[in-house]
């Protein structure tokens, strides 16, 4: 057993220890840690419903997917043994793939930083603390990173059929497709610093993308078998572009459309759906030399603008920053986006309880504290796309400074 | 004087075409008086008017034109309402307060939930649909009433049967029956609702036992509320029970702090004279069990089974009740705790948690018999709190006994539009205590969806226990098998906390939350679309022309 291994085994352990912890109850219903859609005392809800022959997509509450509802119910029973396990095991997945995606990016089969990549991903807190609190964004983390793992290695179906899970598990998740698909046509290897057009055969990611809208036919036929009428879709699917519940979270819908005027709500949740999709097509062209890149940066759009977020979607944002060690120097104003992160997630907390549980704030603290973590994201994305795109113009000399015509 | 007498003679002749017209219709009125042991009294008017072989309006002819309704004691009001939704059974009450049954027992009117409650059983058939009509037959009702019954929509509406069975008999029409059932436990009963109340009835309150409805002193009693109940019975016809409930309290209204009471005391009217159609016009008074002597004034027409009954008739003395314990000096409350709850069960609904997001439901059901008790358990709550099932557990003494509940039926709530229904079966073991929790949710709210005091709260409705057989195995007894129904309990309302946002700021939010996401749109933008230039920033600046030439030789 060498280096990385041993620090990679010790990390998960220590994990699974902590997971089996005594930890406060609050944990798990908190809103920041887990949203309506991935929130683990629903899933449980929506697991006894189904056992006891009640459809549980007939409520509003449960909106999780019927996959996972088949999983949980069937082959991995939820208990306060199995749970802590399994959400630990989708940790470890996911950071195996992160470093296994490191490899393929340098392309060694062992590099000195693999266990360090390991921990900024499983040491991460907003990482650590959904997971703690059983949030079923952990398995859409080791999913998203699982299929971006497969497309690095071109493992076309493999890849695929994460995605499908993942976009099955969580809508807003399909920006990933395009960058997913041209990175199974293309190597990771970085060449941020040395752009060229994109080299493959745009032609070949059709039949790739029919793969694709098969797995979903495919998931959807078995979700549809599982719960035997399509009241699925509306109460998952429909949730991430209606927003029916306004449960607080750290991203920007949720108050938005508690504040917003009834006949204007169909407007904006439209406005708001395909302002995600707009980014899409522009980063891929912009970093068609690196698609790695582009899907790094599609998830940090994600994390900002995703419907029902967790910390979790920003945490894999930031965790994926180990990946690119080439752009650190080229970074825009790192410290002062690393201290308004600070300062937001020292406020969401506070704010959060000052509102809920305290009773003397109130809403709009818990908004405004939304709203720092929201331009903190902000910083971290743009300074990640000025880092990507500043590093091919390489050190200048003094006296010269690179600016934007 | 040939005028006068002119008057006189078409008087007598309306009262005769009232009375003849009145053949198919009777109206009985009483009022039952009960002293209870903590010094209150309970008073409970009925007036019953009677449509003899009369059936409700089959729903399948409601395209058709309806009979021609012709009433001359059936109040017209109600009776065209019941015509045009094709309403079989009705039942509706407006109470306030909350009924103390440890210390006041089972009311006379079950149906004692605080606020509205409207539950119907109506026929299922086309053309018009039982929601259509359901929804009609309400907001008919809370214009009648001027009551805001309008808001006991489909988010409060639910079909619990099992808990709201017909009290008369269901037509045999050749299709089902079904109920809808909505409590709006907010809605408060005053002045305004007893008004067309009063015009329901044939007397309306100038004569007989309801000239006693004097609005000050019945909105001043402890517990009040008004009932209107319609129901078919085969064979005997079409009957409208109009009821007035209240919990009166004697001891405040004397000076000396006696319990004595008269109807003058209580009303502070008496019956002047008897309303001249009704068939019947009775005052029971339940006499007070226990040692402690009394006298009751004047003599009654009859007692049996310690009940006075008084006719009140068309003598020219006016009536008036009085009891008096001649031996007491002023009333001694008795001591609650020595004293032992006068129905089998009693029950306790809580909110615990101060949190505004969840919280847990607690329902603390004891037994007060010393054999087993099973009883119904129902709960109709809005979306305002989601229950999570999986967490409902039964404990007794501390230990747990899942076993002891078992659900029956569970329908979860859906937000912005029905509630949940929750039906099961609680086994209660030999005097003792079974405890019930339940993690519960609290939703948030649109903005537009809070009321306009929305820091108040949300008033939540009661549930409901029946309490439907005695002992265990071989001997239990079943409360139906003695010819009365399972009667029953209602817990009282609660009242959720529920998050609130910040009611002034819609625009600010909006202003706020798209002012970052077109910041961070277009910088994004930015980046992507512009070239990247190097620029010489020394002492002589160089024109970007300059700098991009120098760029491009690089």
């Amino acid at each position: 057993m060498d280096g990385p291994d041993v620090t990679f085994s010790a990390l998960v352990a220590a994990r699974l220890l902590v997971a089996y912890a005594p930890l406060p109850e609050a944990l798990k219903h908190d809103h920041q840690l887990s949203s309506p859609l991935t929130s683990y005392s629903r899933l449980r809800e929506g697991i006894y419903l189904f056992d006891h022959g009640i459809d549980p997509y007939s409520g509003g509450s449960f909106r999780h997917s019927p996959l996972l509802l088949s999983l949980f119910s069937t082959v991995l029973p939820l208990t306060p043994y199995t749970s802590p396990i399994l959400w630990t095991a989708a940790d470890a997945v996911a950071a195996w793939a992160l470093v296994r995606i490191w490899r393929l990016r340098t392309g060694a089969k062992a590099t000195s930083r693999d266990g360090q990549v390991a921990a900024i991903y499983l040491l991460n807190p907003y990482i650590f603390l959904p997971s703690l609190a059983l949030s079923s964004s952990s398995i859409e983390n080791a999913l998203a990173l699982l299929s971006l793992m497969f497309a690095c290695r071109g493992r076309a179906s493999a890849s695929l059929l994460t995605l499908a899970c993942l976009v099955h598990l969580s809508l807003p998740s399909v920006l990933l497709l395009l960058p997913t698909l041209l990175l199974i046509i293309t190597r990771p290897v970085s060449r941020l610093a040395l752009p060229r057009p994109f080299g493959a055969d745009l032609k070949r990611t059709l039949p790739l993308l029919a793969e694709f809208v098969g797995y979903g036919v495919l998931l959807t036929a078995a979700s549809t078998l599982v719960c035997g009428n399509w009241d699925w879709a509306e109460k998952t699917w429909g949730a991430s572009l209606t927003l029916p519940d306004l449960t607080p979270n750290p991203g920007l819908w949720w108050y938005f459309f508690t504040e917003m005027f009834d006949h204007f709500r169909p407007f904006f949740l439209m406005v708001f759906s395909v302002h995600l999709l707009i980014y899409v097509v522009p980063i891929c062209i912009k970093f068609q030399h690196d698609i790695l890149y582009a899907a790094f940066i599609l998830i940090g759009v994600l994390a900002l603008f995703k419907p029902y977020p967790t910390l979790s979607d920003p945490g894999l944002f930031l965790s994926m920053f180990s990946l690119f060690p080439e752009i650190y120097p080229y970074l825009r104003h790192p410290i002062v986006t690393a201290l308004i992160h600070l300062h937001a997630s020292l406020l969401l907390p506070l704010f959060n309880s000052l509102w809920l549980r305290q009773g003397t704030g109130n809403a709009n603290f818990f908004y405004a504290s939304t709203l720092v973590f929201g331009v903190g994201n902000g910083a971290a994305l743009l300074d990640a796309i000025w880092a990507g795109l500043r590093i091919a113009i390489g050190k200048v000399e003094d006296g010269y400074e690179v600016v934007q015509e | 004087m040939r005028w006068q007498y002119c008057w006189k003679t078409a008087l007598v002749l309306v009262v005769q075409l009232a009375v003849v017209g009145a053949a198919s219709e009777q109206f009985d009125e009483d009022l039952t008086i009960r002293p209870l042991r903590d010094g209150k009294l309970s008073a409970r008017f009925s007036f019953s008017s009677l449509l003899k072989d009369a059936r409700p309006r089959d729903p399948q002819q409601l395209s058709n034109d309806d009979e021609a309704q012709h009433y001359a004691l059936f109040p017209l009001a109600l009776g065209q309402i019941l015509r045009e939704y094709a309403v079989t059974e009705l039942h509706l009450s407006l109470n306030a307060g909350k009924w103390n049954y440890d210390a006041w027992g089972y009311p006379d009117e079950p149906g004692i939930g605080t606020g509205a409650e409207l539950w119907v059983w109506m026929g299922e058939s086309m053309p018009a649909s039982v929601d259509l009509r359901w929804q009609g037959l309400r907001n008919a009702l809370a214009g009648l009433f001027c009551a805001s019954l309008g808001h006991l929509d489909e988010q409060r509406t639910t079909a619990p049967a099992l808990t709201f069975q017909p009290e008369g008999s269901l037509p045999n029409f050749t299709y089902p029956h079904q109920l809808r059932h909505a409590t709006l436990p907010s809605e408060h009963v005053c002045t305004e609702n007893l008004t067309p109340f009063l015009k329901l009835l044939p007397c309306k309150s100038l004569s007989g036992i309801a000239s006693l409805l004097n609005p000050h002193r019945l909105f001043d009693a402890d517990w009040h509320g008004l009932g209107v109940h319609v129901r078919y019975q085969e064979a005997v016809g079409v009957e409208v029970r109009l009821t007035f409930q209240g919990v009166f309290d004697p001891v405040r209204y004397s000076n000396e702090r006696r319990r004595d009471w008269s109807l003058h005391s209580v009303f502070d009217r008496s019956i002047e004279r008897a309303c001249p159609v009704a068939r019947s016009s009775k005052i029971r008074v339940e006499l007070p069990p226990g040692s402690s002597p009394y006298s009751i004034t004047p003599d009654p027409s009859a007692i049996n089974d310690g009940v006075a009954t008084y006719v009140v008739d068309a003598s020219e003395e006016a009536l008036d009740v009085a009891m008096r314990w001649p031996m007491e000096d002023t009333f001694e409350y008795p001591n609650t705790s020595e004293a032992p709850p006068l129905t089998e069960v009693s029950v306790r609904r809580n909110l615990k948690g101060t949190n505004q997001a969840e919280a847990q439901l607690t329902l603390v059901v004891t037994n007060n018999l010393p054999v087993q008790v099973t009883a119904g358990y129902l709960e109709t709550m809005p979306w305002l709190l989601q229950f999570h099932l999986h967490t409902f557990h039964a404990h007794v003494n501390g230990v747990a006994r899942d076993d002891l509940v078992s659900i029956l039926s569970y329908t979860p709530p859906v937000p912005h539009s029905r509630p949940a229904l929750l039906q099961a079966v609680l086994t209660l073991p030999p005097s003792s205590t079974l405890h019930l929790t339940m993690d519960v949710v609290k939703p948030f709210l649109r903005y537009t969806e809070h009321q306009p005091d929305a820091q108040r709260g949300w008033d939540l409705p009661p549930a409901v226990l029946v309490p439907f057989a005695f002992g265990k195995g071989q001997n239990s007894t079943v409360a139906a098998s003695h010819g009365r129904r399972p009667r029953r309990i209602y817990t009282p309302i609660m009242l959720v906390d529920l998050a609130t946002p910040d009611f002034s700021m819609p625009y600010n939010v909006i202003i706020m939350s798209c002012t970052l996401i077109a910041l961070i749109f277009g910088s994004v933008f930015n980046l992507l679309t512009r070239k990247f230039v190097v620029v010489r920033v020394s002492s002589a600046p160089a024109a970007p022309a300059e700098a991009a030439a120098e760029q491009r030789q690089r």
